[in-house]
């Protein structure tokens, strides 16, 4: 039976690469059609593939604390393999990245081949990243899917595309090589004969890393990834990026790229270095702290809609560092139903904006208003997504939000506090931006053309609908997510300390 | 059981979700679809009560999730309290269901109207059934987020736009102290289900801690409105009328009192803070009264006087958590009696809210005007009428509670209370002589006919309980082999019953008890005649506000607590935000920080740049330069 999920995974993580070589080596006799064709086969079938491995892990591993689904089939092509962290990842680039692909497809998009090329290699780098059991892969495929974005902002962007293209790549590329450093010195000093994940769990298991030499080598690691998660404050690359890249890449990258950094923290850097880990715990605290009330007053400050999205989606990275400070598993795994939950409605929400502003032609959010009356369905979409992002329970993101301030509590009832406020932050932008854009009249500028304004249509409607589902699947069986991250991280000795 | 319960609180979720995909723009699909799941949910919850008279309490469990060793328990506690509230919940939201179909026939919205309904009864039967405190909360989330829903209804005006978002924010503000309440909970019992934490408080109370209880304290004064919290509910009237019958009157705010009930049950609750909780509500009861007489907009008056009767469920809480559930369910009959007597009028009336351009209405809508005279006295406190059993055991606990301890403290919320009795007949005669009675005011009043059938039906259902259903627990009436106490279900009424036979002989039995009964009707009769002799005899405008517009105005403004908090909003909150954009993220972090940076590498890039330039002149002087300095170096060492 575990064929059948081995061969998902490949298929997932190299359908869509294969595709976009093919989509390159037709450009010059395939038309639009063809590359929107292809680009959704790939996505469909990266999406079913992702899905089939989920439920295979549920239905057979879902105890089992390591990789599964695992083989080799030439040493040259990366490992593959997933476990009860990288699973639910798995799926959400899926989702996500089938969300993107297919609103690519049905919007207007200039030189749409090329476009569609860069955002499969992306998607399948996003498959690769959560499907490899080897960090050089990690970091590999990572890199793949860092790369597309950065041309599709300066190619595809909206205002100010080449400042944040540059920010970005600038950013990005200086957190990547610091964590490859981390990384790097990790595996030498733990003398893993290679950049496996058991490998070096197994190494470490002989080698006692000394703690000065862990705090080291966490520092570059947190440094490295916490610039590529926005941690405060390195995080200014986030909100001007998003609003400027094109609408597709904004969700992958936000959705699903963005949680890289946290994954390899969850899943690599707190379980091999744990006295690395308590050695900075106070100051990720505090800095994850700053992305929670700091950038969410600034997000309150926000008039145009991607930027109050963008903003919004950098203090929500705050709270899941938030849920490695108590290093438990009730924390952790609440960061990581979180990031789940965050990744589709941050997704959800990059694409409806775009379709607010296809219908309004304005970002300012006070220019618009009495949406609602035009566009239903698109006003219920929204709502649902925003009331996703602030925590309502029946969607996925409540149950993180819940279990990391549980869990915050044992490590510092005041920090809890704090933490806690930003839900009423978050409240604050998420429904004002409801109220300016959909609810009472009207504004001056968006009058004229009122009447014409048309609501979401049947195929708009199609990935909105799949991603909101997904929001509530997991809102509505959150086991689906914490059982087999339990299982995977009580076998981690680092999140098993008794307090 | 567990079958029954279940399908009473996912039967309204379907029937919300078949309305939201399906029946939107259907013209009678979602009225219908709401209707049959809130009747079915109705005779289900009855059938359940009257099937065994004597289950004490059914209790079941489901893990939906856990993570180490926390682990999230759906579960229903199918207990008296939560019979209790049942009832009331699935009784009156039935019956506002049906006046709904009534009072909503031409809204163009109605789809989602009925969804937004049904997804309430769905919340609020949750928030009643949930075994612990977790899953109370997930549920006051989602009454919270219906209440949000269905305030925006008409969402074109400036009115629902801004209160909408208000009664979440706000609510929002409360929720976070539940939440911090719930998790030091869990922190410290390692449990927040009520039976656990019953048995753990049972053999320590002393265990009960007061911050835990304040924190929690923080839910019920966002939820059911209470000082410094109030602001959101008068706001809240911008919805449809039987949404503020249901939500904001009838059962979402007692919400809040049924968890203050559920908590003070088992113990959680210490001394410290029922005191806190006395001494709030007897301060919203006595100015929320007050603030009533200052507004014209009749459905704000009775969202005042909704303030002021959770003020005195609060102080009933403080004095005996069954007083609390007995004004809460004489006050769900009256209080939603009477909205819905003001939804008939304003439906009657083409949306025409302002007590002073009505008048005259008892001869035009005679059924209407009866039913607002039955709950008007109701809610007076007229003996024999549901509102006044409950009234006077809170009014009686109180009194005994200060005679017997003699502290100014409880003397204090004593003569708070009493005031707030005397000024309940002041501003309900004032809309009573005013709306009722006279001549209208108004061509829309004048041409007001008596509503249609489905209006009228649930208001006389409702007018009898708002005069009989108190019976139930003041006399033995027993009905189908005892398992009907009068109009409600024996099941229904034992959690109050019980108790109040433990309390009521001690009550009766204080000193000046029966001078205390006949004080508090003349108090009332006393109101009653000076309401007549301020604002009777119909004169179109209010006496106060054109001779006294000081004191009308400072009324008006209730306390200025809503000027504090726009001050608040926008001349701190927002100003701090804009500054941290501006100041923090735009000119250190962005201009100084990173394109400081990138500056700093340019300029040295160009200086660097100019000692490279490309000639054979340069190329000579750093020969000579480098020369010179290997030459000193060795000579140095």
């Amino acid at each position: 039976m575990d064929d059948f999920y081995i061969i998902s995974i490949y298929a997932g993580v190299y359908v869509p690469l294969i595709f976009a070589v093919l989509l390159a080596l037709i450009y010059p006799v395939a038309g639009g059609k063809a590359a929107r064709v292809l680009g959704m086969t790939a996505a469909s079938v990266s999406a079913l593939a992702s899905l089939a491995v989920w439920y295979g892990f549920l239905k057979l591993h879902s105890g089992s604390p390591n990789f599964a689904f695992t083989s080799d089939i030439a040493d040259f092509l990366p490992a593959l393999g997933v476990n009860g962290i990288s699973v639910p990842f798995f799926a959400l680039a899926g989702v996500v990245g089938f969300a993107a692909v297919y609103w690519a497809c049905i919007s207007d998009i200039k030189s749409v081949k090329a476009y569609m090329i860069l955002l499969l290699f992306m998607q399948g780098g996003l498959m690769g990243v959560f499907a490899s059991t080897n960090l050089l892969w990690i970091y590999m495929f990572h890199e793949f899917a860092l790369v597309p974005t950065f041309v599709a902002t300066c190619v595809w962007g909206g205002a100010g595309k080449r400042m944040a293209a540059m920010q970005m790549a600038v950013y990005l590329t200086l957190g990547a090589l610091v964590s490859l450093v981390g990384i790097i010195a990790l595996v030498v000093f733990s003398g893993s004969d290679g950049f496996g994940i058991g490998e070096i769990a197994s190494a470490l298991k002989s080698v006692e890393l000394n703690a000065s030499l862990q705090g080291w080598i966490f520092a570059l690691l947190l440094f490295g990834l916490g610039t590529l998660v926005s941690l405060f404050p390195f995080y200014t690359w986030a909100p001007r990026g998003y609003s400027a890249a094109p609408t597709s890449f904004s969700m992958l990258h936000a959705g699903v790229l963005k949680k890289f950094g946290l994954y390899l923290l969850f899943q690599v850097c707190a379980p091999m270095l744990p006295a690395g880990l308590s050695e900075w715990v106070w100051c990720l605290a505090v800095l994850a702290l700053f992305n929670v009330l700091y950038i969410g007053l600034v997000t309150m400050a926000q008039r145009d809609l991607k930027m109050m999205v963008s903003y919004s989606s950098v203090a929500h990275m705050g709270l899941c560092f938030l849920g490695l400070c108590s290093t438990s598993i009730l924390g952790v795994g609440g960061a990581l139903i979180l990031m789940f939950g965050h990744g589709l409605s941050v997704a959800l929400l990059f694409m409806l904006s775009n379709a607010v502003v296809n219908r309004t032609g304005q970002w300012d959010m006070r220019q618009m208003g009495g949406l609602y009356k035009k566009t239903p369905v698109l006003a219920a979409f929204f709502i649902a997504a925003i009331f996703a992002s602030i925590g309502l329970p029946g969607f996925a993101n409540f149950w993180g939000e819940l279990s990391i301030l549980v869990s915050l509590w044992n490590f510092s009832p005041a920090i809890c506090a704090l933490a806690a406020l930003g839900l009423i932050i978050s409240a604050i932008y998420g429904l004002r931006a409801v109220a300016w854009v959909f609810m009472g009249t009207p504004s001056e500028p968006l009058r004229r053309d009122f009447d014409s304004i048309s609501d979401l249509s049947l195929r708009e409607r199609f990935p909105a609908f799949v991603l909101i589902a997904a929001l509530a699947f997991a809102g509505f069986f959150p086991w689906t997510i914490a059982e087999p991250v339990n299982a995977n991280l009580s076998a981690q000795a680092v999140y098993n300390q008794s307090k | 059981m567990d079958v029954e319960l279940y399908s009473i609180l996912l039967l309204p979720l379907c029937s919300a979700a078949i309305i939201a995909l399906f029946l939107r723009s259907s013209k009678w699909g979602g009225a219908t679809v709401s209707v049959t799941s809130a009747g079915i949910a109705l005779a289900m919850a009855v059938a359940a009560m009257l099937s065994d008279a004597k289950i004490e309490a059914f209790e079941s469990r489901h893990v939906l999730f856990s993570l180490g060793d926390f682990s999230m328990n759906f579960g229903v506690l199918f207990d008296p309290a939560a019979m209790n509230m049942l009832f009331v919940v699935c009784f009156v939201g039935f019956l506002i269901h049906v006046f709904s179909v009534g009072y909503m026939d031409k809204d163009p919205c109605k789809g989602r109207f009925f969804a937004g309904m049904s997804f309430f009864m769905f919340s609020m039967t949750g928030l009643v059934l949930s075994s612990n405190l977790f899953m109370m909360f997930v549920f006051w989330e989602l009454v919270g987020f219906s209440s949000y829903a269905l305030i925006a209804h008409y969402a074109d005006t400036e009115a629902a736009r801004a209160a909408s978002k208000k009664a979440f924010i706000v609510n929002r503000v409360g929720d976070v102290g539940f939440l911090l309440g719930i998790i030091f909970c869990q922190a410290k019992f390692g449990t927040t289900s009520f039976s656990e934490l019953s048995q753990i408080l049972s053999q320590n109370p002393s265990q009960a801690s007061t911050l835990m209880g304040l924190l929690l304290l923080c839910g019920f004064l966002g939820k059911s409105a209470q000082f410094p919290l109030q602001v959101w509910l008068p706001d809240a009237m911008a919805g449809p009328t039987p949404v503020s019958a249901l939500i904001h009157a009838a059962t979402m705010v007692a919400a809040g009192v049924f968890m203050l009930v559920r908590l003070s049950a088992v113990g959680m609750l210490a001394p410290d803070v029922l005191d806190t909780v006395a001494i709030l509500c007897a301060l919203m009861a006595f100015f929320a009264g007050l603030w009533a007489l200052g507004q014209n907009d009749i459905k704000k008056i009775l969202a005042y006087s909704t303030l002021a009767h959770l003020g005195l469920m609060g102080v009933g809480v403080s004095l005996g958590y069954d007083l609390a559930m007995y004004h809460l369910t004489m006050h769900a009959f009256f209080k939603a009696t009477l909205f819905l007597v003001a939804g008939s009028i304003i439906h009657a009336c083409c949306h025409e809210q302002d007590i002073y351009k009505m008048g005259g209405l008892f001869r035009r809508m005679p059924l209407t005007s009866f039913v607002g005279l039955l709950a008007s006295l109701s809610i007076i406190a007229i003996p024999y009428f549901s509102g006044y059993y409950s009234k006077e055991a809170i009014l009686a606990a109180s009194f005994g509670k200060a005679h017997i301890t003699g502290a100014v403290f409880d003397q204090i919320v004593f003569w708070l209370v009493m005031g707030a009795a005397l000024l309940t007949p002041i501003y309900m005669g004032r809309l009573f002589f005013n709306v009722f009675l006279g001549k209208p005011n108004s061509e829309k009043a004048a041409n007001a006919k008596e509503s249609g059938i489905f209006m009228i039906l649930p208001l006389l259902v409702l007018g009898i309980y708002s005069l009989a259903g108190g019976w139930s627990f003041a006399y033995d009436i027993f009905w189908l082999d005892g398992k009907m106490d009068g109009l409600l279900p024996s099941a229904a009424t034992q959690f109050v019953g019980n108790m109040l036979e433990v309390h009521m002989p001690a009550l009766e039995s204080v000193q000046g008890a029966g001078l205390l009964a006949k004080l508090a009707l003349s108090l009332t009769v006393l109101g009653l005649l000076a309401a007549y002799f301020l604002y009777g005899r119909n004169r179109g405008y209010d006496t106060l506000q054109r001779n006294v517009p000081i004191l009308y105005d400072a009324l008006k403004q209730h306390g200025w607590f809503d000027s504090l908090y726009d001050w608040y909003v926008a001349k701190v909150q927002q100003r701090f935000a804009v500054l941290l954009a501006t100041f923090a993220d735009m000119f250190l972090i962005e201009l100084l920080f990173v394109r400081g940076i990138g500056a700093f590498c340019a300029v040295i890039g160009y200086g660097i740049k100019g000692l490279h330039v490309c000639s054979a002149n340069s190329q000579v002087r750093w020969f000579a330069a480098g020369a010179l300095l290997l030459f000193l170096l060795f000579v140095a060492f």
